[in-house]
C-alpha cells in the first residue's frame, strides 16, 4: 500500500442546520499517528464520526485505504478500526460476544493472538466473559479499544482513548499502538486533549478550532519542539491564537 | 435562586416551549374529545354517575389510600434522587426547601385533583346541555374524590416510609451459559440475536414483575378457581413477554445501529442476525398463547387464528423496526 491511508478532502459536516466542520482536509500516510487536538466542541468528535461513518458528511469525501466512504463503504470499513465510546457498547452482550460481533462482521475466521496477547497485558482477559453493564468505565475502555483493533486494520481511529485507562494500562496501550501501525503500515487518528501523547508518540499533530484546522504540526515541526525540550502548550496556546 | 429544583424544572420546560402549540392543540383535542364521548354515552353516563355517587364514601376511601401510598412513595424515590442530584448541595433556606419538597412531592396528586375538576366540569357540561337533572352529580364526585386525595396527602406523612427501589443491572436476571476459554471466540453475528432476547429479560426482573401482577391479582373475581388464575397468570406473562421483545428488539436496533455503523457489516445479514431469533421467541410465545385459550375453552379453530395472528403481526413489526432502525442514512 503506497497511497494514503486516509484522505479527507473539503469535508463539510453538522447536525441539522448547524455547521460544525467547514472545508476540511487533511491526509494520513503509511506510518503516521496522527492527533487531534482542539477545545471542547470545536469538532473533533464529529470529525472522527465521519471518518467511522457514523454521521454522513453534507459535502466533501472521504477515502480509506483508497476505498471512499460514499461509494464503497463495505471495502473501506474492512480497512478501518473504530473505537468507540464505552457508553456506545452493548451492556447485555458480554466482551467476548463484542469481540466475536466485530469479527463476524468483518468477515474473519478467527482473531489473531497478538489481540489476545495485548488483552493479557491490560489485564482484560478475565472480564472476556462478563457482561459490558457490570465492567468499570476503565475497562469498558479496554474493550472499545481492543474491538477497534480486531483484524488488525490499517486505519484505527480512536476517541480520547486513553480517558479512565489507568496510567500502566496506557502506557501498554501507547507502546502497542506505536509497534502496531509501523508494523501494519498503518495510520492512527487519535482526538485528545493530552498533551504528553504529542510530546512522545504523535508523528504529526492538529489544532481544530471552530470547525476548521486552524494548525498543523509536521513530523519535522514536531522533532523540532521535542529537541528544544520544547513548551507544547505554549506551542498549542500559539497556534489556537490564546495569549501565552 | 429561592426553589433551584422547581426553577430547574421550570427552566427545562422553557426550553422545550418549541412545542407549546403542538401539546396545547393535543389538550384541547382531548378535551374535545372527551366532551363528545359523555355526550354521545349520556344515557349510559347517567346511571353510572348514579352508582358512582351513592358509593361516594368508598371512592373517597379508595383515593386517599392511593395517595397515600403513591405518595409515601414518590417521596421516598424524590429524596433518594435529591440526594445524588447537580443542586444537592445549592444552599436553600430551610422554609424554602420544605415547601419545595411538598410541591415536587404531591404535584402528581395536585395534577389528579385538576384532572378530576376537568371531568366533572366536562361532565356536568354535557349533562346541562342536554337538560337532565343530574348536572351536580359528577361535580359531587369529582369533590369527593379530591377530597380523599387530599387526606391522603396528610395521611402520606404517617405511611411508613418505603425503600426506594434500586434495580440491579439488567444482566443479573439474563440466563447466561459460564465460562468458556479464551481461545473459544467465534467471530459471528450471532450475538445480535440474543441482545434482545435478554433485554427482555432484563426489563422483566422479579421485583417488577411482581408489581405488575399485583393489578391482575385484584382484578381477579371473588371465588376465581386456583386453575383459572394459573392460566390467566400465564396468559398476562406470555402477552408481557411478548409487549417486552417487542420494545426489546426496537431498543436494541437503535442502539445497534450507533454501535455497528463503523463496521464493514451487511445490513440484511445485521437484520437478519436480529431478526431470526426474536421471531422465534414469538412464534413459541404466539404458540403458548394459542394452548392457553384453549384451555380457557375458546374454540380450536378460533385459538389457532389468534395464535397465528399474535405470531404474523409481532414478527412483520419487528422486522419492519429492524429494516427502519438499521435502515441506510441519506446525507443531509
Amino acid at each position: 500500500m503506497t497511497g494514503p491511508i486516509l484522505e479527507i478532502r473539503e469535508l463539510r459536516a453538522g447536525y441539522g442546520p448547524r455547521t460544525v466542520l467547514e472545508n476540511i482536509s487533511m491526509t494520513l500516510y503509511a506510518g503516521d499517528w496522527f492527533v487531534l487536538l482542539g477545545p471542547n466542541g470545536c469538532g473533533k468528535s464529529t470529525l472522527l464520526d465521519c471518518v467511522v461513518s457514523r454521521l454522513l458528511p453534507s459535502g466533501g469525501e472521504i477515502c480509506i485505504a483508497g476505498h471512499s466512504l460514499r461509494t464503497d463503504p463495505y471495502d473501506a470499513k474492512l480497512q478501518l478500526g473504530y473505537g468507540c465510546a464505552p457508553d456506545v457498547l452493548p451492556g447485555l452482550l458480554t466482551a467476548r460476544q463484542c469481540l466475536e460481533v466485530h469479527a463476524g462482521a468483518k468477515g474473519m475466521a478467527a482473531i489473531g493472538d497478538d489481540l489476545f496477547a495485548l488483552a493479557d497485558e491490560l489485564k482484560f482477559t478475565a472480564y472476556l466473559e462478563s457482561f459490558v453493564d457490570t465492567l468499570s468505565l476503565g475497562t469498558r475502555q479496554k474493550l472499545a479499544v481492543l474491538l477497534a483493533l480486531v483484524g488488525d486494520p490499517q486505519l484505527i481511529v480512536l476517541d480520547e482513548a486513553f480517558n479512565g485507562l489507568d496510567p500502566a494500562s496506557a502506557l501498554v496501550l501507547k507502546r502497542n499502538l506505536r509497534a502496531r501501525i509501523e508494523r501494519r503500515r498503518g495510520a492512527l487518528l487519535l482526538a485528545t486533549h493530552s498533551l504528553d501523547i504529542v510530546e512522545h508518540y504523535a508523528d504529526r499533530a492538529a489544532v481544530l478550532i471552530d470547525g476548521r484546522l486552524k494548525h498543523a504540526w509536521s513530523k519535522d515541526e514536531l522533532q523540532r519542539l521535542r529537541a528544544k525540550g520544547g513548551d507544547f502548550e505554549a506551542a498549542l496556546a500559539g497556534a489556537s491564537g490564546e495569549p501565552d | 435562586m429561592t426553589a433551584p429544583r422547581l426553577a430547574a424544572a421550570k427552566l427545562i420546560r422553557l426550553n422545550r416551549r418549541g412545542h407549546f402549540i403542538v401539546r396545547t392543540v393535543a389538550v384541547l383535542f382531548c378535551l374535545a374529545a372527551l366532551i363528545a364521548l359523555f355526550w354521545a354515552e349520556q344515557d349510559s353516563l347517567r346511571p353510572a354517575l348514579k352508582w358512582v355517587r351513592l358509593h361516594g364514601l368508598l371512592c373517597a376511601g379508595l383515593a386517599a389510600v392511593g395517595s397515600a401510598l403513591s405518595i409515601a412513595r414518590r417521596r421516598a424515590l424524590k429524596r433518594a434522587e435529591f440526594a445524588r442530584s447537580w443542586l444537592a448541595a445549592v444552599p436553600v433556606r430551610s422554609s424554602t426547601a420544605r415547601w419545595e419538597s411538598l410541591a415536587i412531592e404531591t404535584f402528581p396528586a395536585i395534577a389528579a385533583i385538576g384532572l378530576l375538576a376537568v371531568f366533572g366540569a366536562a361532565c356536568a357540561l354535557v349533562l346541562g346541555l342536554a337538560g337532565h337533572a343530574e348536572i351536580f352529580a359528577p361535580l359531587a364526585i369529582a369533590a369527593y374524590s379530591s377530597g380523599g386525595i387530599a387526606v391522603g396527602i396528610v395521611g402520606s406523612y404517617l405511611v411508613p416510609q418505603p425503600k426506594p427501589v434500586i434495580l440491579p443491572p439488567g444482566s443479573r436476571y439474563v440466563p447466561h451459559q459460564k465460562a468458556r476459554r479464551a481461545a473459544d471466540v467465534r467471530p459471528s453475528l450471532r450475538a445480535l440475536g440474543a441482545w434482545p432476547i435478554r433485554q427482555m429479560f432484563a426489563w422483566a426482573q422479579p421485583k417488577v414483575v411482581s408489581r405488575a401482577l399485583i393489578p391482575i391479582l385484584v382484578m381477579m373475581p371473588l371465588g376465581t378457581t386456583a386453575d383459572v388464575a394459573m392460566v390467566v397468570i400465564a396468559m398476562f406473562v406470555t402477552m408481557g413477554a411478548l409487549l417486552l421483545l417487542w420494545s426489546a428488539v426496537i431498543l436494541a436496533s437503535r442502539a445497534a445501529r450507533s454501535w455497528l455503523a463503523p463496521l464493514p457489516a451487511r445490513r440484511g445479514v445485521a437484520i437478519r442476525a436480529f431478526l431470526l431469533p426474536a421471531c422465534a421467541v414469538i412464534v413459541a410465545a404466539s404458540a403458548i398463547e394459542a394452548l392457553l385459550l384453549l384451555v380457557f375453552n375458546v374454540p380450536y379453530r378460533t385459538s389457532a387464528q389468534v395464535g397465528a395472528c399474535t405470531a404474523v403481526i409481532g414478527c412483520l413489526t419487528v422486522g419492519g423496526a429492524l429494516v427502519w432502525n438499521l435502515r441506510d442514512r441519506r446525507a443531509p
